[in-house]
């Protein structure tokens, strides 16, 4: 074949096979599974087909920490939390690819007995075999050294750093100081000390965090967001439903794309902003792969 | 404790009944307590005597309390000797204390020095029934005392299995968390006032060295005005007297046949000398009223002394600190506070059963006069949005029983900055802990974005917070999360006009600027 066929069939196959080439390219994208629909079990259960089952991350005898952002008092429609049944949805597929316990907690803002029971999560679950709904036990908890730039250690939850396998579950919403909160800012929930201190430098210490303590996934939900007076809202008016859950392994890219949800972009937020030049994940959209089924 | 008789078996019913209620004025995962402590309150005809004679006005909050004036008018002073707690807790100890002869100090006229001071301190708004009600000092004992030792010793335990066993505590868990869920406080909180609270209960008990049911012979209030109205009951012990061939009445009798004759005020039914008579003689019977045996009620002297005495107490005491007084947070929905101090009877329940551990015992905060009233102290614990538990259990309403919807609009106090301490304005940086907290929807703390030189002399951009007094109802979780050590940048001060917030305050057409909109 001489030089002029060659490019000549180059040019015709980028033409034909375009979508094969893009699909070479993506396998190098973080992939976002974003799931649209109003059975929330079921957008839960589609963005995990859509990153292989939940198969891919619980073994067989593993023990899992799903921990959800339940930090308020507030009930499940005021979006506050994450959504009840998108919880027990995440806990009944690790339960499914064989887990041998799931721990599902959080370091509450208000009082822990209000929050587990009034966010829902504490009453879906009620009575499922091998889930553990506890409240924090501060001996528990364990000092890790991060070294990071603003902080150098910090005391984090024995059962999640102990954990096989730790899936991230926040609610997306606003927030008054991070814009946002999403799935960076969640690991808060199992921080000790005083971690309001650390919001002088929210975004490097939030990075500071996740760079060492890095979930499997990340499932964000989106079926209701609260578009102001966050993180604890209580006006309806500031509900938003959107039916939508977010799934995937790079946190920084989910956050990513759960910013569009909310009319901004990735860059205004610089919780993300700093992950992403962490090297802890992907927040150009352009370079994320986005499936929505 | 001899032998089960039916007046024992009542007793130990009703203290199992006054532990369990006591255990149950915890949330539980409900927002409405079904029953709590607080039944043997409002059962309590002290405390609905005075906080009759303080408010001057009937409220159905005291039927039960006549009621069991009633019953005693008819009966006698059976509620010391079949219900009363305290008096059972005695009754449970006194056999395993040697008697010495009892105090001469303590007969006669103490009682009614104790008891109508109290009654007549009412009458000048000041309700100090429960400082010496048996039951209160029972429930603050337990509340203050003995329930937190008891949670924080089996805490430590636990933590100290966790040293020792690392994650295979879990093995453990089962039965610690119906231990943890049933029985123990679900916070570990220390109480001003613990020691003087064990104190009283513990000196109570120490007066069962002298005589048995010393207090409630000699002392007590409450038995007091119980003992009062038994003077009316139509039922009367024969014989009267000792009979000069047994005497063995002297023996059997725990509180009245200290004398030749049975002193009917004392007699709190036991029964004992009826059920143990050698001679079958001895037994209760329907004699018509008949003017009680042992004279007057009281000495002239003592009567009107007792009503100076409860004039002076209630005027005396009234001296109070103007810097403390700011700091004089009262549980949501208490608007004034002479008016909190005629209800008050100083129980301790809400402090029980407050779910953040908001609520401490005043000490000298208040004056005198506010002795053992609940305080909100925010750095502590702050008034958790959407709880009600303190008005539920309120024997007295001095703090209303109202809707989660009400109450959230009930003004404790407003918060302020205290901008030499308060993060952004102090150190030029973020922090805003306490807008995130805030847990009025429309944000009563709110947080603009400000340039500043930082000390470094760069520009930088700061959330600088700031409060709108229109949504602010005081509920303290700004200065609790504060995440400033000791004291904090943001803290609440009383205001006098708490008047509820106005529910539409926070829309966009009230005025109110609102930078998420």
């Amino acid at each position: 074949m001489n030089r002029r066929l060659f490019l000549k069939l180059l040019g015709m196959s980028s033409i034909f096979y375009q979508s094969l080439l893009r699909d070479l390219a993506a396998a190098e994208m973080p992939m976002v599974a974003v799931a649209e629909g109003k059975d929330f079990a079921g957008i839960t259960v589609r963005a995990l087909a859509m990153l292989g089952g939940m198969g891919r991350f619980v073994r067989p005898g593993a023990t899992v920490v799903v921990k959800p952002n339940m930090g308020w008092d507030r009930s499940a429609e005021q979006g506050a939390n994450t959504h009840p049944l998108v919880v027990r949805t995440v806990v009944d597929e690790c339960l499914k690819a064989g887990a041998k316990r799931v721990k599902v907690f959080d370091r509450t803002c208000n009082d822990e007995r209000r929050c587990y029971v009034n966010s829902g999560i504490g009453p879906a679950l009620r009575g499922m075999k091998n889930v553990d709904v506890k409240y924090l036990e501060h001996e528990r908890f364990r000092k890790v050294t991060l070294n990071g730039r603003v902080l150098k250690e910090w005391e984090l939850y024995g059962e999640a750093l102990s954990a096989d396998v730790y899936i991230n579950v926040p609610v997306a919403k606003h927030h008054g100081l991070t814009g946002l909160t999403l799935g960076m800012k969640n690991v808060m929930g199992i921080m000790g000390g005083n971690r309001g201190s650390i919001h002088k430098h929210i975004d490097v210490a939030l990075a500071d965090i996740n760079a060492v303590f890095r979930p499997h996934l990340t499932i964000i939900d989106a079926t209701r967001i609260l578009t102001a007076h966050g993180p604890q809202g209580g006006d309806m008016r500031d509900v938003k439903v959107l039916n939508r859950v977010i799934a995937s392994t790079d946190i920084v890219a989910a956050d990513a794309y759960a910013t569009t949800l909310f009319g901004m972009r990735p860059d205004e937020i610089a919780v993300t902003v700093t992950a992403h030049r962490r090297g802890l994940g992907e927040m150009d959209l352009k370079k994320i792969n986005v499936v929505k089924v | 404790m001899k032998k089960f008789t039916s007046a024992r078996i009542t007793q130990l019913l009703f203290l199992a009944l006054f532990l369990i209620l006591f255990l149950m004025t915890e949330y539980r995962g409900s927002d409405r307590l079904g029953v709590a402590v607080n039944a043997f309150f409002r059962a309590d005809p002290l405390a609905s005597l005075s906080t009759l004679l303080a408010m001057k006005e009937w409220t159905p909050l005291l039927l039960p309390g006549f009621l069991l004036l009633l019953f005693t008018a008819i009966l006698g002073r059976f509620f010391c000797g079949w219900i009363c707690p305290l008096g059972t807790v005695l009754d449970l100890v006194t056999a395993r204390i040697a008697k010495t002869a009892p105090i001469r100090r303590l007969k006669g006229n103490l009682k009614y020095w104790l008891l109508l001071p109290i009654l007549t301190a009412s009458l000048f708004n000041i309700n100090l029934a429960g400082l010496l009600d048996p039951i209160a000092i029972l429930v603050r004992a337990l509340t203050f005392f003995i329930h937190p030792l008891l949670g924080e010793t089996a805490r430590s335990g636990w933590v100290g299995l966790y040293r020792l066993f690392g994650d295979r505590r879990d093995l453990l868990d089962p039965g610690y968390h119906i231990l943890r869920d049933y029985i123990l406080p679900y916070r570990e909180t220390l109480y001003p006032l613990a020691f003087l609270s064990a104190l009283i209960f513990i000196a109570i008990i120490w007066l069962e060295r002298y005589e048995s049911r010393n207090w409630c012979r000699n002392l007590c209030p409450l038995g007091t005005l119980l003992g009062l109205v038994a003077r009316l009951s139509p039922f009367s012990r024969v014989p009267a007297s000792l009979c000069s061939d047994c005497r063995s009445c002297a023996e059997l009798c725990p509180s009245s046949f200290d004398r030749e004759i049975l002193n009917k005020e004392e007699c709190i039914l036991c029964m004992e000398c009826q059920l143990r008579c050698p001679k079958q003689r001895a037994g209760f019977r329907l004699t018509g009223f008949k003017p009680a045996e042992g004279g007057a009620v009281m000495e002239r002297r003592v009567f009107i002394g007792g009503l100076a005495g409860g004039f002076l107490l209630a005027r005396l005491f009234r001296f109070r600190d103007p810097a403390l007084q700011a700091s004089i947070l009262r549980p949501p929905g208490v608007r004034d506070e002479a008016e909190f101090l005629k209800k008050c009877v100083r129980c301790g329940e809400c402090m029980k059963v407050c779910l953040r551990s908001a609520l401490y015992p005043a000490f000298f905060q208040g004056g005198i006069e506010g002795l053992y009233t609940p305080l909100l102290i925010p750095r502590l614990g702050y008034c958790e949005y959407n709880c009600t538990l303190c008005g539920q259990v309120c024997p007295t309403g001095a703090i209303p029983d109202l809707p989660s919807r009400q109450k959230k609009l009930e003004v404790i106090g407003k918060a302020v900055f205290i901008k030499d301490h308060c993060i952004p304005f102090a150190k030029r940086m973020d922090c805003i802990v306490c807008e995130e907290h805030c847990p009025i929807p429309q944000k009563a703390i709110r947080s603009e974005t400000v340039t500043m030189t930082d000390f470094s002399g760069a520009q930088v951009k700061v959330r600088v917070p700031y409060v709108v007094d229109e949504l602010c109802n005081g509920c303290g979780i700004c200065e609790n999360v504060c995440p400033l050590e000791g004291k904090a940048g943001i803290e609440v001060f009383v205001v006098k006009d708490r008047r509820p917030l106005d529910e539409g305050a926070g829309d966009r057409a009230s005025g109110v600027h609102d930078p998420y909109h």
